[in-house]
């Protein structure tokens, strides 16, 4: 009895995980069908490439002259490039200038966007000519401000002199080209922050300041304590999309700097296109490019588990 | 109906008509060529729209000058391409992609056509422009524009008696075109006044491609020194030797001559200089001598005039002029599909008449035009290209030329910031080129001891007077 009772009480419950496997599998195979041409894609675009990548990054070739093969250097290519003080130099004036000009645009950008979310005639006209400098190419900005800081005839200089200022060389200088390339960069990009502040900023309900008003909170306060604490994870994004921008910044060096004087502009992004396209080390310049992917991933993970957070908080 | 008759019949014409005319403009043959922008490559344009054959289309794929230019080309032999048919490239550039198998060796060319040969061109000019490896009766490239560093100055300036007597009482002699770079630094100094806004001279020291290595190359070898030992390989010693040393030196001292923050100028801003009257003599290349002779270009285009680059005294007591050999040659890719029509074309540009024109406002390669009478008149400075192409140099015919040339170029920047002291820089230099060179695997042969002078031992040049030629 107590078997006939087994068999009969378990074909419904195997009929049914049954069934639930069934279910399951074909459930999995639904995720997966949608999923695969987005996964193939991710694949092909992305995977792949970064595979190669790191293949060649253990070979010494030119991709110019395929012809004289490819000799396997084993982990040569990363010790030759992190044995070589030029390439520490270019890290630290990436550093240098991915500091200076992401505080720049972060400070600059909140503190516009900040009056930008009060409203006033004309207000969206200079919205609008504010975002202007975002929009062009950062080769067209670097070739550009190449010409207004032009030691001579520059209109910066000419500014500085009618000041009765003595003349800055930019260019010519390794301090004067870092600031140089920052304001550059700042100009261009601070717009990007505006965008995104002012968005935020506007986001905030209108009652809490309201609420803040009843109980005598000063504009500072309410800045410091409200507005900037309720924007912060939209504010983070922006600086992690900055950071990561800035860190390889390599089009805006080219038409302003060429790297120079000397290397003192060269950033690891610019060595990295300059060994691959103007060298053609390619097994080399692979090794430098999944130096500066792993950084960025590296970096990328820091603040967005950072901003993880922050959501929860917020 | 008649209406709708009408209307039919004109629209299966038009239809019919847009199908041929599709037909014929697919039949069309389009030679893409790479360039830098500028004058040159716009009076190829031009030339090639008489070309006879009008199912022939000459299409411009020009970039800035610079390494961009450069590197267009490489990447398209990188992936052995034909998004170009032909290419200008300079000519260091024929060792690195000749060398690399990319570009058509012209000898094939020349066996199979009847108009085109390594004779239409000078021994020297086909072999600068376009021979790989040195004197191996290879060629790669055709000297399509043949450029020299030279000089401008202002004539006005030169010739104007109150000068011409203060430079007497200051310096006990006559004010004259400078011979020498040590006569070169006085005249510079003289004419150095700041608050007139005038400067003594103007010269390229900028980071970019090879503006600052040209410029300082002219003075380095008029000195005596040299970059390497092409027998032995060596640099160390010879880049960095005590002549190449006072090469350097000379450059870098002339940007007290020039206006402040020149040390990162490239041509464009020499000219603009120029062109605004506030230098009285500046190092250029003859290819911008057409813009700067032009009065809608030049305001002082009328008291400008145009010479040949002074030489120097060297440490050993003998005279040396030389400098960078510049301009392109025409190679041509070897995955273009369209080499037939190519070499029709080629066949027909390279002939006097086209020449001529070309030579017009650029420099032509082609002897039976730079023998002709009339070429040397046909402007106001091609009788002092023709003096300057006997004293051109040229450096570094080796595949590795793009990463020599940053080394040195990251190198001279530091010496013109003073970040080094040039016999840092030189020293540098040296090492690095010596790592790459070896890392390339040339073996570098060491000698015993390296000379005072290299140029005593390399290719020997140098009088014990010095000839005046401006």
């Amino acid at each position: 009895m107590t078997v006939t009772d087994q068999s009969q009480n378990s074909t419904p419950t195997r009929r049914s995980s049954a069934a639930t496997g069934r279910k399951k599998s074909s459930g999995r195979l639904m995720i997966f069908g949608f999923l695969s041409p987005t996964l193939l894609i991710l694949i092909f675009m992305v995977a792949y490439p970064i595979i190669s990548l790191i293949s060649y990054s253990f070979y010494n070739f030119s991709a110019l002259n395929p012809h004289e093969g490819y000799k396997w250097v084993g982990l040569d290519n990363y010790t030759y490039l992190l044995s070589d003080k030029a390439l520490w130099q270019r890290f630290i004036f990436t550093g240098k200038f991915v500091f200076v000009c992401v505080s720049l645009q972060m400070v600059i950008g909140i503190f516009v966007g900040y009056q930008l979310q009060k409203k006033f005639k004309g207000r969206d006209v200079i919205f609008t000519l504010l975002m202007m400098p975002m929009m062009l190419s950062p080769v067209v900005v670097g070739f550009l401000w190449r010409y207004m800081l032009n030691s001579e005839w520059g209109v910066v200089n000419y500014l500085i002199s009618s000041l009765g200022l003595e003349k800055v060389l930019w260019l010519s200088q390794a301090t004067p080209a870092l600031f140089a390339a920052a304001a550059a960069d700042t100009w261009m990009w601070t717009p990007f922050i505006i965008l995104l502040a002012t968005a935020a900023f506007r986001g905030i309900p209108e009652t809490i300041y309201e609420a803040a008003e009843v109980d005598g909170a000063s504009p500072a306060y309410k800045f410091f304590r409200l507005t900037l604490p309720m924007s912060a994870p939209v504010l983070f994004i922006a600086l992690i999309l900055r950071l990561i921008d800035s860190f390889k910044q390599y089009d805006l060096f080219f038409a302003l700097t060429g790297g120079g004087p000397g290397s003192s502009t060269e950033t690891v992004s610019f060595a990295v296109a300059k060994t691959a396209f103007n060298y053609f080390y390619t097994g080399e310049a692979s090794a430098l490019a999944v130096i500066l992917l792993f950084i960025i991933i590296g970096l990328s993970m820091i603040l967005v588990r950072h901003l993880n957070k922050m959501g929860e908080k917020y | 109906m008649k209406n709708s008759i009408r209307l039919l019949s004109t629209t299966s014409v038009s239809v019919i008509a847009a199908v041929l005319l599709g037909t014929s403009a697919q039949a069309e043959t389009e030679l893409t060529f790479v360039w830098h922008a500028g004058t040159c490559a716009d009076a190829l344009v031009e030339i090639a729209k008489d070309y006879p054959d009008k199912s022939v289309k000459l299409v411009p794929a020009l970039v800035p000058y610079g390494p961009e230019w450069h590197n267009k080309i490489a990447s398209e032999f990188a992936i052995q391409g034909d998004g170009f048919d032909f290419a200008m490239w300079d000519s260091q550039s024929t060792a690195e992609f000749a060398g690399g198998g990319h570009a058509v060796k012209l000898n094939d060319i020349f066996a199979s056509s009847e108009l085109l040969s390594a004779e239409l061109f000078p021994a020297a000019s086909i072999s600068q422009y376009g021979e790989y490896p040195d004197n191996s009766g290879n060629f790669y490239g055709l000297p399509m524009n043949q450029d020299a560093y030279g000089m401008m100055y202002r004539r006005d300036l030169f010739e104007d008696p109150a000068e011409m007597a203060a430079f007497q009482e200051k310096y006990g002699r006559e004010l004259a075109v400078p011979q020498t770079y040590q006569e070169a630094k006085e005249v510079a100094e003289f004419f150095t006044r700041p608050d007139e806004g005038l400067y003594g001279w103007g010269q390229m020291g900028g980071r970019e491609y090879d503006f600052a290595t040209t410029a300082s190359n002219s003075f380095l070898w008029s000195f005596g020194g040299e970059l390497y030992n092409p027998e032995t390989y060596e640099v160390q010693g010879y880049l960095n030797s005590p002549a190449s040393i006072d090469g350097v030196q000379a450059y870098v001292d002339m940007f007290n001559f020039a206006p402040p923050g020149s040390g990162s100028w490239g041509f464009d801003e020499v000219n603009a200089a120029f062109q605004q009257g506030q230098l009285a003599m500046a190092m250029q290349w003859f290819y911008f001598n057409g813009s700067n002779a032009d009065p809608s270009v030049n305001k002082f285009a009328e008291g400008t005039a145009f010479g040949i680059l002074p030489g120097a005294v060297g440490r050993d007591g003998m005279f040396r002029r030389q400098f960078s050999v510049g301009g392109q040659g025409m190679g041509i890719n070897k995955y273009s599909k369209k080499l037939p029509e190519l070499t029709a074309f080629m066949e027909w540009y390279f002939q006097p008449e086209q020449q001529k024109r070309y030579a017009a406002v650029c420099q032509t390669g082609l002897k039976a035009v730079l023998e002709s009478d009339d070429w040397q008149g046909l402007n106001s400075y091609n009788a002092q290209f023709s003096t300057a192409l006997q004293y051109l140099n040229d450096y570094w015919h080796l595949p590795q030329y793009p990463v020599l040339l940053d080394q040195l170029q990251e190198e001279i920047s530091n010496a013109i910031t003073g970040t080094k002291s040039v016999e840092e820089a030189l020293t540098d230099a040296a090492k690095r080129h010596e790592r790459t060179l070896e890392r390339a695997g040339y073996e570098i042969t060491r000698s015993d001891s390296t000379p005072e002078v290299p140029d005593q031992e390399i290719t020997p040049v140098g009088t014990k007077e010095i000839i005046a030629v401006n």
